[in-house]
């Protein structure tokens, strides 16, 4: 019986700090085994668990996409045990993986729809993933126009800053860079998402929104999509819960009856609306 | 389906032989305490006791598990193997109550997608004998409003009833019938098994405890904001000893220990009582004061599971009843549910 439980051997094989306040750290780690990569197959919007033997495991979601074979990546703030850890690590050390785990953004209903993706702070890893899947040559035609609003409240807070510079010499990604407040280098837009995502005023015409953020960002965003008549069935997020297992057994994630590891992490609106508010 | 009858003052020695061939769990005393315990070589089991103090789940989902073991390299830790396989086992004396909790424990640890080994592989080496009630042995008893019997089979390999002078003994499954050399050649017949029937229908008849366990669940599909929740708690310590005497309870932590280089990741029971429990990093805590924790250990009993499994998480035991220090009765809670 394969065991669940047991970490797949990875190599932290390139770290990138990605903000001024260096407790952002994204994480390349590259299988040990041939044979896990293969197996290690997973959609956007999956998570996967961090497991440093000696310190725990962490629940962290998959930055990069399917699209990039060889490795996968990890976009962690330092914050308790095993992510302040994670942040001490250098290249060339080993650790685990376990996953993936969870369901993942629904590929298969977001193909053939326009996509709106809005994020907000260090909540865009995988909606970066999903971009990134997105925008694949392999791909980019099975899905209609790609709008993304994506805010930080600093420049120097904004991560992936490197690939949305990628992004924003394409004419296929309708890209919005904003932040709180912006400083002396900074001349893109200044102010918060929701009020970006008004500006911008996507069309809800066979449309679909998918937002992760803090919480703050989430209740004033929805009141815009809701005017611009957006269904909560094509309003998606991804729940984050404390979990240990991540396989539905430890009893710690649930919100009602459901297991945020397994049955999540990822929630359209009109489903959250028929859960409990534990969350 | 094979029968026996076996004299009851042979009981305890058949386990005791049982013993020398394979690991035997069974009742012992300890103390003031009746406790499943691993019965080592001379020691013989109690045969006549209400019910164990702990639950039987320790044997199949122990207090304590490790899970792997890993050595720290100057590269990092890797890992460096697991436990080996699980020695055949018997588990001998279990309430039926307790034997059916290990069938709403294989809901959860073993389902299509993701099964957990350690639980399944001993679950799967263990042969179950089980010791009919001839008469509940509690007045908190209450299976038989939970889905169960004094009597039930559910999750018995073999089970015991006391027939007067005789136990009769029935070989339930394949696995139980693997023990048929234990209990010598007297065969027992349709009149035996009638006798039976009849004691557990008396049994059922003596015991006290009914409640609407089985009607609640749409009040709580209705009620997750009813000003009820708030009347429960206040007198909980979390404790955590409901859920870690009770059959059915599965929460657990996992976590890490390190000697030297070497180190090992294990798992350890966790209770929906413990604040920290879903406590997260950021200090957000979904569950943040003991009111919410109860509508939890409450929900996820009598309608998160029926939900997931059909079945209700409990077993109707009455340890929770019987051992909370403050005397929160969960068929209290159950009636004023059925009554919002």
């Amino acid at each position: 019986m394969q065991n669940p439980y047991v970490p797949i051997p990875v190599e932290v094989v390139k770290i990138t700090t990605e903000v001024d306040t260096k407790d952002i750290k994204t994480f390349r780690l590259a299988f040990v085994n041939k044979e896990d990569e293969a197996a290690f197959r997973y959609l956007p919007g999956q998570f996967a668990e961090l497991s440093l033997f000696g310190k725990g495991e962490s629940p962290v979601g998959i930055a990069s996409s399917p699209t990039q074979p060889g490795y996968l990546e990890f976009t962690v703030q330092k914050a308790g045990v095993v992510t302040s850890a994670l942040h001490d690590m250098e290249e060339g050390t080993l650790m685990g993986v376990r996953g993936p785990l969870g369901n993942s953004w629904p590929i298969e209903y977001l193909e053939g729809k326009n996509i709106v993706v809005v994020g907000g702070g260090f909540a865009f890893t995988t909606l970066r993933s999903l971009t990134n899947y997105m925008i694949h040559e392999d791909n980019r035609k099975r899905f209609g126009n790609i709008t993304i609003v994506y805010g930080a409240r600093t420049p120097g807070l904004l991560i992936y800053k490197d690939e949305l510079a990628e992004w924003g010499k394409r004419t296929d990604i309708n890209l919005n860079v904003t932040v709180d407040k912006g400083d002396a280098t900074w001349t893109g837009k200044e102010g918060f998402v929701p009020a970006v995502c008004k500006e911008v005023a996507p069309s809800s015409e066979n449309a679909v929104t998918v937002i992760c953020g803090p919480p703050v960002m989430i209740r004033f965003t929805l009141p815009v999509f809701f005017d611009l008549g957006f269904s909560k069935e094509n309003i998606i997020t991804s729940l984050e819960m404390r979990m240990k297992c991540g396989i539905g057994k430890c009893g710690r994630c649930n919100v009602g009856s459901k297991y945020v590891c397994k049955d999540g992490p990822v929630f359209t609106l009109a489903e959250l609306d028929e859960l409990t508010k534990e969350y | 389906m094979e029968k026996r009858l076996i004299k009851k003052d042979t009981l305890a020695d058949i386990i005791a032989k049982m013993a020398g061939d394979v690991l035997v769990y069974a009742p012992v005393k300890e103390e003031d305490n009746v406790l499943f315990k691993v019965l080592e070589a001379g020691m013989k089991p109690l045969t006549r006791y209400a019910n164990t103090k702990n639950a039987p789940k320790n044997f199949f989902f122990p207090h304590t598990e490790q899970m792997m073991k890993f050595t720290r390299t100057e590269k990092g830790a890797v890992f460096a193997g697991g436990e080996g396989k699980s020695p055949e086992a018997v588990l001998f004396g279990a309430r039926p109550c307790d034997a059916r909790s290990f069938v709403l424990l294989d809901m959860l640890f073993d389902q299509d997608k993701y099964k957990d080994p350690f639980y399944i592989e001993k679950r799967a080496a263990t042969t179950i004998i089980a010791l009919n009630c001839v008469h509940p042995p509690y007045s908190t008893c209450f299976c038989t409003s939970v889905g169960g019997s004094p009597t039930s089979s559910d999750g018995v390999d073999v089970a015991l009833t006391e027939l007067g002078e005789d136990y009769l003994v029935e070989f339930l499954t394949s696995k139980g019938e693997k023990l048929l050399k234990y209990f010598g050649d007297v065969k027992a017949g349709d009149a035996e098994v009638n006798q039976r029937v009849q004691i557990g229908e008396q049994a059922a008849r003596e015991i006290k405890s009914h409640i609407p366990a089985a009607e609640i669940k749409p009040i709580l599909d209705v009620n997750f904001e009813h000003p009820y929740w708030a009347t429960i708690h206040q007198r909980c310590l979390a404790c955590g000893t409901c859920t870690f005497l009770c059959p059915t309870c599965h929460c657990f932590d996992i976590s890490d220990e390190t000697k030297g280089a070497d180190g090992v990741r294990i798992r350890n029971w966790d209770s929906c009582m413990f604040p920290l429990f879903t406590m997260e990093t950021s200090g957000h805590n979904p569950r943040p004061t003991q009111k919410e924790r109860w509508r939890q250990r409450v929900m996820h009993k009598f309608k998160y599971y029926v939900d997931n499994f059909g079945a209700i998480a409990c077993v109707g035991c009455g340890r929770c009843v019987m051992y909370c220090p403050v005397n929160i009765d969960i068929r209290k809670i159950v009636e004023d549910i059925s009554r919002l």
